[in-house]
């Protein structure tokens, strides 16, 4: 009870240390639970809005972005299969661009599947359902949220087309899931999606209910029977799954990072507990000699660490809320950038994660102070060690520190580098290359500062000398400190180098495959397949004077033996293959490619389906199955999940439509593409369809401007992680100051001013945050290369060129530099602080 | 008698405590005479520290005025006071004297950097003190690899190094065992009557006091004269 | 919409087309659909009895609803202005058990429709369906829910009756307020019914009524009782009471007589008196309906006492009205007599 007492009272009057512990921690929890929270809020709508829109469901029929041809539902409700709900949906965009999920269903089907649909939809009279087009129902937060009531009217714009839906209900969804699953969501007549939606004569997917057991076995072969070529029975969880999937990778990437900051609160844990044990050595000692036993006081000081900890983790928490909201907004829109659109508007609370995160804070803080305690358990009854011996101890131990550093940075590489491993085993690579670099560093440090003490000198004089050394004598201190900084310099670093390089591979890219000098299509939202172009428009394009060419893509997903795969048809223009980037190829590639006899796959297909040149991808065509060999493997950013190339010719012979979704069109060398791209609108104007017209440049900045935001994200962590980092150094600092109060004394009664105090105590604190920024360097590019390398191919497929910006590397270390620098003002100000007098205590 | 080095007249230093305030010295007056080592003794807590922190010009009185080449220091500046106890102080501590980041021979060195003197013959000057000390070798080592004894005999060669004109002794021995104290006081007092120097000794030690040409005591506030033993 | 609005006579009728006056009608073409008429229907309920004796009553009805007066002119092919919605019941008197079901689904697509010949309507897999030029003499009833099913040969026993003035029936006040009405009165049924206890060989009549109109109710009346009777001297007995809102019987109320050789008799609304013995409610209590009457033809000296072969006959679904099979005994100029038939009672819920 007295130990707990004095031990309290202890920290009441050294209340920065054990509010900088309780700081890091809450930052560090902070960061995990809003990427944790974020992540699940961004699943949870995800897999809510998958469940309202999947229903009662158990399986359904699609048929790739051809669709099925609707006759085929008829064809099962005659057979007497049911419940069975065609589907038609797609997004639209509200006006100011939101985009909404228009849901196109017969709700007489809907009944039995999604009941919540056919009620809301039901509440509409049949007579203006099925006999007016346009007939929309909202559910009520949609409503409310865009401000229409019943009667309204919604224009939308879908591929380039207005449209006008009435509002003819507001139906109260059932229940809150159901709200939350169907927000975005416009329930519309599937007469009325396809017009809106172009999809005339086609059904998106056709949704089955269908009981488990022998009965529905029959059904399923009753279905099967029935299915034409190209379409596909599959039980609906899978989509979902498969779109959840997708997004794994990313948000994976996302704790990750939420790791590292809470690994660099850790360390202040550490530093605040280490403090106090170094600060209390005397009295500990004395209370050895009282007869306090080893396991009370090492009971004692873990439980102080764990109390930092604990009373850091609630403050972290709400936190945590706080900034989820901030990340949130990030994700969804990283998510609606690169995959598909999501819309979620608020943070969940999910208790599983707030508990995981408090733990993981309470635990990380045990074991941070289990060092400290250890220290404390081992202090000698009979001698208070002096802090000196402390620090020939932290001597003692940066070697063999460094050793286990090195063994471990060896493990990550091995994860990283070696054979085989997933995304989870590069992951662990990574944190195992970072605790070793960590590990390493106090012993670096010590040896820098002790190599760079001469020439300090030379340069400044004993001042100069006294900060080299000063870092190497207080290694116990500013150890900490560099690692905190090294750490989190080192993550700059990894992904500074890393974005660079993927933002320097797709510019490149980029650059080669926009070989086209205007691309046309309809707009589109994310994920989902451009709408066809209409007829004629590719030969109007290029009859347009100035126009030396045109070229045709159609981009669609179609069944395969892969599943349902993204299928880009090109029709080349007149510049052949020069807009391909090969990786790897036949030598017959482009003729056989050109020729329907071959195809070409992307990087990330091949990666994810471990396909190479020379194997051979099964299409599920309306023509029947078709097998054809891969001629290249070819670079392609746009998309992390991978794409097949066909030629035109081997399109019109497999889906026999003669649909396009874009038009590229070769300008003659120095057109004015503004002018151009006047008469090309001209010429298209007569189709009625808003279509989008890009120059080269404005498409390689879009694409470039979605990258960044990607990895906005990551660069909100990273700036998490610094500021945590900063705090660390600021504390063991600040811990350092205090601790040489004496020798500060000592040195202004000899005749220092406090601004020679201030220089030297800056000096000390610039050139550690200098040391720590430069080693962090080695670590900071193996990182990269483990990011570029390892983690971006077992994550998404993609090879990266690592190029490294030497400008980036050196503002890296300037920040560490900064860092320390500002986390050593207060510290240096303390120092200057110091009275001379304080040299002179009565009675020692 | 020679004159005084230093004119102490009406010193008066309260510190607050709680609610009231603790009286350390009540109109102290002293002439510190130019070449005297002068020992100011009392029990713990009787305020030596803080009259020798004034007379160091780390703290200044509450009243009072210490006069020193024509100068109160009570007036001065703090940098002003920075720079005096820089050229003209030398101070021995009871402990925690040396900077431990520096080698021996940097600690000595240290007041003559300070004081823009270093040169090749400063240097020389050191070595021959560090030698006097009897730690002729030893330039090189940090403090931490020195006993309490070395230590504070290095603490003595830096206190002269650069010649100050009056040394502040504050318990130097304080820390010592009884043998180590008395080679360290003896080379104390034979380097200070070599260079002729005034010195002002805060202990409470009697052998301390006994090198001293004369002895004060400091008693509630106030400095009295100790009759020779 | 509901159903009941559809068969109420809603005021927004304008631009549909209306029975206005006798017409001949033309066969096979009005066996199929007459879209320009808001609500339309093919209604066969009949008396069963399988191989052990045990009493089935079924019911398998078509009913087309027009929600806009002209055809679309949209592009999609779901588009559409005709509903259709099916009624497929089982009566299991033994078993004390309704089975009841409805459907709905949009006249497109093929998914529901009517053709003329061969006649047939159908809703997805439940049909009605004849041979080529055989009219109504010979249909095939199909349909299936849950385990429950019906499978049957209908063979017209009769020939066509033309309800009402030759065919044209009228049901209030206003012009227009009627329907054109046809029967084909017995029609003999063999086949299958199949409950979740299994399947049942069964025999036994069917009938038949084919109606379409613009409206059915004014706005004074508030529902109606029909009775559809299969006496076993081989004459039948349809008639209708068009209930006021005050309780009274609407005068235009009819109904026929059919004899032996099929020729009909024309009842006006006194001819038949009807005499509510017992009511009966429905479990949830929301509706009232008369469960056993006292039947009188004084013309025929028929005297019968008619009751539901089981209670509760009643389909709660969004249209809530109690349509059943009956049975009654009593005697016809001092014989004795048996019948079975079909009550179809509407405007009791609240």
């Amino acid at each position: 009870m007295m130990l707990r007492r004095a031990s309290l009272r202890y920290h009441l009057r050294q209340p920065w240390q054990a509010a900088l512990a309780v700081l890091g921690v809450a930052l560090g929890v902070a960061v995990v639970v809003a990427v944790q929270l974020a992540n699940t809020s961004a699943e949870r709508a995800f897999q809510r809005s998958a469940e309202a829109l999947q229903g009662e469901a158990t399986h359904r029929v699609s048929a790739g972005t051809a669709g099925l041809d609707e006759a085929l539902y008829t064809e099962l409700r005659r057979a007497g299969i049911r419940p069975c709900a065609p589907v038609v949906a797609g997004y639209v965009n509200a006006p100011g661009g939101d985009p909404l999920r228009l849901l196109g269903v017969d709700p007489w089907a809907e009944l039995g599947v999604r009941d919540a649909v056919a009620s809301a939809a039901l509440e509409v009279d049949a007579g203006r359902w099925l006999s007016r087009g346009g007939m929309a129902v909202l559910f009520k937060p949609e409503a409310e949220r865009l401000g229409l009531g019943a009667g309204d009217l919604l224009p939308v714009e879908a591929g380039g087309r207005r449209h006008e839906l009435e509002v003819a209900a507001v139906a109260d969804p059932p229940d809150e899931l159901t709200a939350e699953g169907l927000r975005n969501t416009v329930v519309v007549d599937l007469a009325t999606a396809q017009a809106v939606l172009g999809r005339l004569g086609r059904l998106d997917r056709i949704d089955l209910v269908i009981p488990d057991g022998e009965a529905g076995a029959a059904v399923l072969e009753q279905v099967k029977a029935r299915l034409p070529e190209g379409a596909v029975l599959k039980e609906a969880g899978e989509g979902a799954a498969a779109l959840d999937e997708m997004t794994a990778a990313f948000r994976l990437n996302l704790t990750a990072f939420s790791l590292l900051a809470l690994l660099v609160g850790a360390l202040l844990i550490y530093n605040a507990v280490s403090f106090s044990v170094v600060q209390r050595r005397p009295l500990l000692g004395r209370l050895r000699a009282l007869g306090v036993a080893r396991g009370q006081l090492f009971r004692g000081i873990v439980a102080e660490g764990v109390l930092l900890g604990t009373l850091g983790t609630l403050a972290g928490l709400p936190l945590g809320f706080a900034l989820a909201d901030l990340l949130l907004d990030l994700v969804t829109r990283t998510i609606s950038d690169l995959y598909f659109v999501l819309s979620v508007r608020s943070v969940t609370p999910a208790p599983g994660v707030l508990a995981m995160a408090a733990a993981l804070g309470v635990l990380v803080s045990g074991v941070a102070s289990a060092g400290p305690a250890w220290e404390a358990a081992t202090v000698s009854p009979r001698t208070a060690l002096e802090r000196a011996s402390l620090e020939a101890k932290a001597r003692r131990l940066a070697g063999p520190l460094g050793i286990a550093g090195l063994a471990l940075g060896g493990l990550g590489a091995a994860l990283l580098w070696g054979y085989g491993g997933g995304i989870v085993a590069g992951f662990a690579g990574i944190f195992a290359l970072l605790v070793g670099a960590a590990l390493i560093v106090p012993w670096a440090v010590r040896q820098l500062a002790v190599a760079l003490a001469r020439p300090a000198g030379a340069l400044v004089g004993t001042p100069g000398r006294m900060a080299a050394r000063g870092v190497a004598s207080g290694l116990s201190r500013s150890g900490v400190a560099a690692v905190a900084l090294v750490v989190a310099v080192t993550a700059v670093i990894g992904v500074s180098v890393m974005i660079d390089s993927f933002r320097t591979s797709l510019t490149t890219w980029l650059d080669s495959t926009l070989s086209a000098d205007i691309y046309v299509r309809a707009p589109a939202q994310t994920g989902e397949t451009p709408p066809p172009l209409p007829e004629g428009l590719a030969a109007e394009l290029a009859a347009v004077p100035g126009v030396t060419g045109v070229g045709t893509s159609r981009r669609l997903r179609a069944p395969s033996e892969y599943g349902e795969i993204r299928l880009r048809a090109f029709d080349h223009g007149p510049e052949g293959d020069a807009g391909i980037v090969y990786k790897d190829r036949t030598a017959q590639a482009w003729a056989d490619y050109r020729a329907g006899e071959a195809v070409y796959i992307t990087e990330p297909f091949a990666a994810h389906h471990g396909l190479a040149v020379g194997d051979t991808v099964a299409f599920r065509t309306p023509e029947g199955e078709r097998r054809m060999p891969v001629a290249a493997v070819v670079r392609d950013y746009a998309t992390s999940q991978g794409a097949v190339y066909v030629s035109r010719t081997f399109y019109a012979e497999s889906w026999g439509d003669g649909v396009i979704n874009g038009v590229a069109v070769y300008a003659e060398p120095g057109a004015d593409l503004e002018a151009l791209i006047g008469a090309l609108r001209q010429a298209a104007q007569g189709q009625g369809q808003a279509l989008q017209f890009r120059s080269d440049a404005e498409i390689r900045a879009r694409s470039l401007a979605v990258f960044d935001r990607t990895f906005a994200v990551t660069r909100v962590l990273q700036l998490l992680a610094a500021i945590v980092a900063a705090a660390g150094v600021f504390g063991a600092l600040l811990a350092l100051a205090l601790e040489r109060t004496g020798e500060v004394a000592v040195l202004r009664a000899l005749g220092l001013t406090p601004w020679q105090v201030w220089g030297l105590e800056l000096s000390r604190t610039g050139l550690l945050g200098l040391m720590a920024g430069v080693l962090a360097v080695p670590p900071g590019l193996l990182l990269a290369a483990a990011l570029t390398g390892v983690i971006n191919e077992r994550a998404f497929g993609w090879s990266l060129q690592l190029s490294v910006d030497p400008a980036l590397l050196a503002k890296a270390v300037a920040l560490a530099a900064v860092a320390a620098l500002v986390a050593g003002l207060y510290p240096a100000y303390r120092a200057a602080r110091v009275a001379p007098a304080e040299a002179m205590r009565e009675d020692g | 008698m020679s004159k005084a080095l230093m004119q102490l007249s009406g010193l008066s230093k309260r510190y607050p405590e709680g609610d009231t305030e603790r009286v350390v010295l009540d109109g102290c007056d002293l002439d510190i005479r130019q070449g005297e080592a002068l020992a100011i003794v009392g029990p713990s807590g009787s305020g030596k520290s803080t009259l020798l922190n004034l007379i160091g010009a780390m703290e200044v009185p509450d009243q009072g005025a210490l006069w020193f080449a024509s100068e109160d220091l009570a007036r001065l500046s703090e940098r002003a006071r920075t720079l005096f106890r820089r050229r003209h102080l030398g101070f021995i501590f009871q402990q925690l004297n040396l900077v431990p980041t520096l080698t021996v021979l940097e600690n000595l060195l240290l007041p003559l950097e300070l004081n823009g003197t270093l040169d090749a013959d400063g240097r020389r000057h050191a070595l021959a003190l560090l030698e006097r000390v009897g730690l002729q070798g030893r330039d090189a080592s940090f403090p931490e690899h020195l006993s309490g004894g070395e230590r504070q005999r290095v603490a003595v060669a830096r206190a002269l190094v650069h010649g100050p004109g009056l040394l502040l002794a504050d318990e130097p021995t304080g820390s010592l065992d009884r043998e180590t104290a008395s080679v360290v006081l003896g080379l104390f007092d034979e380097l200070r009557r070599e260079q002729g120097m005034t010195a002002v000794l805060a202990t409470h030690a009697s052998e301390v006091a006994a090198k001293a040409d004369r002895s004060l005591e400091l008693r509630a506030g106030r400095l009295q004269e100790v009759a020779p033993a | 919409m509901s159903v009941a609005e559809a068969l109420s006579g809603e005021p927004e009728a304008a631009g549909y087309a209306r029975a206005e006056g006798p017409q001949p009608f033309s066969f096979p073409r009005d066996h199929g659909a007459h879209p320009d008429y808001r609500h339309e229907w093919w209604y066969v309920t009949g008396n069963l009895e399988g191989d052990d004796g045990r009493h089935f009553g079924f019911q398998v009805t078509f009913f087309r609803f027009a929600l806009a007066p002209e055809p679309l002119q949209r592009t999609s092919a779901w588009a559409t202005r005709q509903l259709w919605m099916a009624h497929f019941t089982v009566t299991d008197t033994a078993g004390e058990t309704f089975h009841h079901f409805q459907r709905f689904a949009r006249g497109a697509l093929g998914l529901a429709g009517a053709e003329a010949d061969p006649a047939r309507v159908w809703l997805e897999d439940w049909a009605l369906s004849g041979a080529p030029g055989a009219g109504l003499d010979r249909l095939h009833a199909e349909a299936e829910a849950q385990g429950v099913g019906i499978d049957l040969e209908l063979s017209a026993a009769k020939p066509i009756v033309r309800q009402g003035d030759r065919g044209y029936s009228r049901k209030g006040e206003a012009p227009g307020n009627a329907s054109y009405y046809y029967s084909v009165p017995r029609l003999t049924a063999e086949g299958r019914i199949t409950l979740p206890d299994g399947e049942h060989a069964v025999e036994g009549s069917a009938w038949i009524d084919r109606e379409w109109g613009t409206s059915a109710l004014g706005e004074d009346q508030s529902g109606w009782d029909w009775f559809s009777v299969q006496l076993d001297d081989g004459r039948e007995l349809m008639f209708y009471h068009l209930r006021q809102a005050d309780g009274g019987t609407d005068p235009r109320s009819e109904g026929a007589w059919i004899d032996a050789s099929g020729e009909k008799r024309r009842l006006s609304s006194d001819e038949v008196e009807l005499e509510v013995l017992e009511r009966w409610t429905s479990p949830d209590g929301e509706a009232t309906y008369p469960a056993r009457w006292r039947l009188r033809y004084p013309a025929e000296g028929l005297e019968l006492e008619l009751e539901p072969t089981l209670a509760d006959q009643e389909l709660r679904g969004g249209f809530r009205y109690w349509e059943g099979a009956i049975r009654g005994e009593g005697t016809v100029q001092g014989s004795p007599v048996r019948a079975v038939g079909y009550a179809e009672l509407t405007g009791y819920a609240e």
